[in-house]
């Protein structure tokens, strides 16, 4: 059974009719395919259906482990978004509800290659000589967090320091405990810092930049 | 989890850049902003829509909304919203996600400031709506975002078999406390007075469900915990005495607040922070229009903030066929 129907398939088609570049979505599940593992594929498949610009590849989490190692997929279901080049683009767990909308938006993203950012904030990440690891913690029913996750990914192609995850809070129970989730969105930079809510860019800019500070004095 | 996509119009290709000047710009993206915007489009005003981060509104928060008209099974709050947006995109209105950052209404045309561009409008409506008010008491800051929420369709997941306090006694306290139910073991509300001012059918349903129980007379006074929530301290308004609630989490439900603080110096305001507007939804300044839960303390429906917004925009309309060329 497919998991968009036509209405849903119809938008996306819409939405993703004129990209004006290729996108590969660069999926890994394993043999035995956990629930939404089996659905992140199906959807990664169904979603490149819909557009002659988007390709699926599928990989096996064990069996492909170089090509995991490679794109630093470090759990499964994933799916790495890429353009042109690898931007940093991840997702980890199934796009679903609300993310459906984040997925759309970083295939779009990556087709371009171009973050849609303030230029304050593009100037400051053009700078930055260090790694910066982004993760949004969402639930596929939160209204917010694709504002939170988009805003990572275009950080991420802004950069090549900068890479960003979705992370489904949900499917990564281990993760809620690690990073002490008990709302969302919730943005981890750099494994210490936080940041509550879908807040405004310069905002997360500055935790950004707080986050690379506190990692020199560490 | 069912596979439930919902996909919500974030960017636009409008977004970052932005015409000097427009007949009518929106602050605001919710049930008022956006059908002012439909009524404009048709209209055929040169009309720019600022959302603010999250196109769509307050129906984006709730689970499903069963009073508004057409509707007659009810309606996912999100689903609305989408529809709201995608009917004034049809009519050629420009809908930017941006955030207004400031706005000077001094003179003609007026000044808007966002968070990417500046422009200029011969009529403004403004559209902002209104923000969960929160408790202003010790611990609250603190715990925001990790054990106090307002938002349960986002955070209830993270309670499953733990305890919550859902604070507050009307219609949104009562259905996102239902909802929590299918979270949560336990769900105490604690409610200030000693009945509920919810409507009667979301009273029928709260008081039927074994998880939720309630807590009345009672005001919370601190969020207690170390790094995590572990319980709330609550007085009885009506002995006096205080006592400890244990819980894992708090949401807070305890009405609105206009989001008016931009507009301090521009507009006239009331003693609760509401946009002053008259019938025709005209503000203290000619030219600017409000319209939604920024000028309603009372009602605050999806329904009257569509209502009034349409009222908005056919008087900006009015407005600027008797201001020509300004």
């Amino acid at each position: 059974m497919s998991l968009l129907n036509a209405e849903i398939k119809e938008q996306v088609k819409q939405q993703l009719g004129d990209l004006v570049g290729p996108v590969r979505l660069v999926m890994f599940t394993q043999d035995f395919e956990c629930q939404y593992c089996a659905e992140t594929r199906q959807l990664v498949e169904e979603v490149a259906e819909l557009s002659e610009q988007i390709t699926a590849e599928i990989y096996d989490f064990v069996a492909d482990e170089a090509k995991a190692k490679e794109l630093g997929v470090d759990k499964i279901p994933a799916i790495a978004v890429l353009g042109e080049e690898d931007y940093g683009i991840r997702f980890y767990g199934i796009p679903s509800g609300y993310e459906f909308t984040s997925l759309l938006e970083a295939i779009q993203t990556a087709a371009t290659g171009e973050p849609d950012l303030g230029e304050e904030t593009l100037d400051a990440l053009v700078k930055l000589s260090e790694p910066v690891h982004i993760q949004v913690f969402v639930t596929p029913t939160c209204p917010y967090c694709p504002q939170a996750v988009v805003l990572g990914h275009h950080m991420a192609v802004a950069s090549p320091m900068v890479r960003a995850d979705m992370v489904e809070a949900q499917e990564f129970p281990h993760l809620i405990t690690k990073y002490q989730v008990m709302g969302v969105p919730r943005t981890v930079i750099n494994e210490s810092t936080h940041l509550e809510g879908a807040a405004p860019e310069p905002m997360v800019l500055e935790k950004l930049q707080a986050a690379l500070a506190a990692g020199e004095e560490g | 989890m069912a596979f439930e996509p919902k996909i919500a119009h974030l960017e636009s290709e409008d977004a970052g850049k932005a015409a000097e000047r427009y007949e009518l710009v929106i602050i605001g993206g919710g049930p008022a902003g956006l059908t002012a915007a439909i009524y404009a489009g048709r209209a055929r005003i040169a009309t720019r829509v600022c959302t603010g981060i999250l196109p769509g509104g307050q129906p984006n928060n709730t689970t499903e909304v069963d009073n508004f008209p057409g509707f007659p099974d009810g309606v996912d709050g999100g689903e609305l919203a989408r529809r709201f947006q995608s009917q004034a995109e049809r009519f050629g209105a420009e809908i930017v996600p941006e955030t207004v950052t400031g706005v000077d209404f001094s003179e003609r045309p007026f000044t808007i400031q966002t968070d990417r561009n500046t422009c200029r409008a011969q009529t403004v409506i403004v559209a902002t709506g209104a923000a969960y008010r929160r408790l202003g008491i010790p611990g609250e800051d603190k715990f925001y975002g990790r054990g106090v929420s307002s938002c349960a369709t986002c955070d209830g997941f993270f309670y499953q078999d733990k305890q919550v306090v859902v604070i507050g006694g009307g219609d949104t306290a009562m259905n996102e406390a239902l909802f929590l139910t299918k979270f949560a073991e336990k769900v105490t509300v604690i409610h200030r007075r000693s009945e509920l001012r919810a409507t009667k059918i979301f009273q029928e349903r709260a008081f039927a469900n074994p998880k939720i129980d309630f807590l009345w007379d009672s005001v919370v006074e601190e969020v207690l915990g170390d790094q995590t929530v572990t319980g709330v301290r609550v007085r009885n308004v009506k002995t006096g005495e205080t006592s400890m609630v244990k819980t894992d989490g708090v949401f807070v439900y305890i009405g609105m607040e206009p989001k008016s603080s931009l507009f301090v110096d521009e507009l006239e305001l009331d003693d609760n922070g509401y946009i002053v507007s008259n019938q025709r939804q005209h503000t203290s300044v000619p030219g600017v229009f409000a319209a939604g839960d920024v000028q309603d303390p009372r009602y605050r429906q999806v329904v009257t903030a569509a209502g009034t917004g349409a009222i908005a925009a056919l008087e900006a309309e009015r407005y600027l066929g008797d201001h020509p060329g300004q």
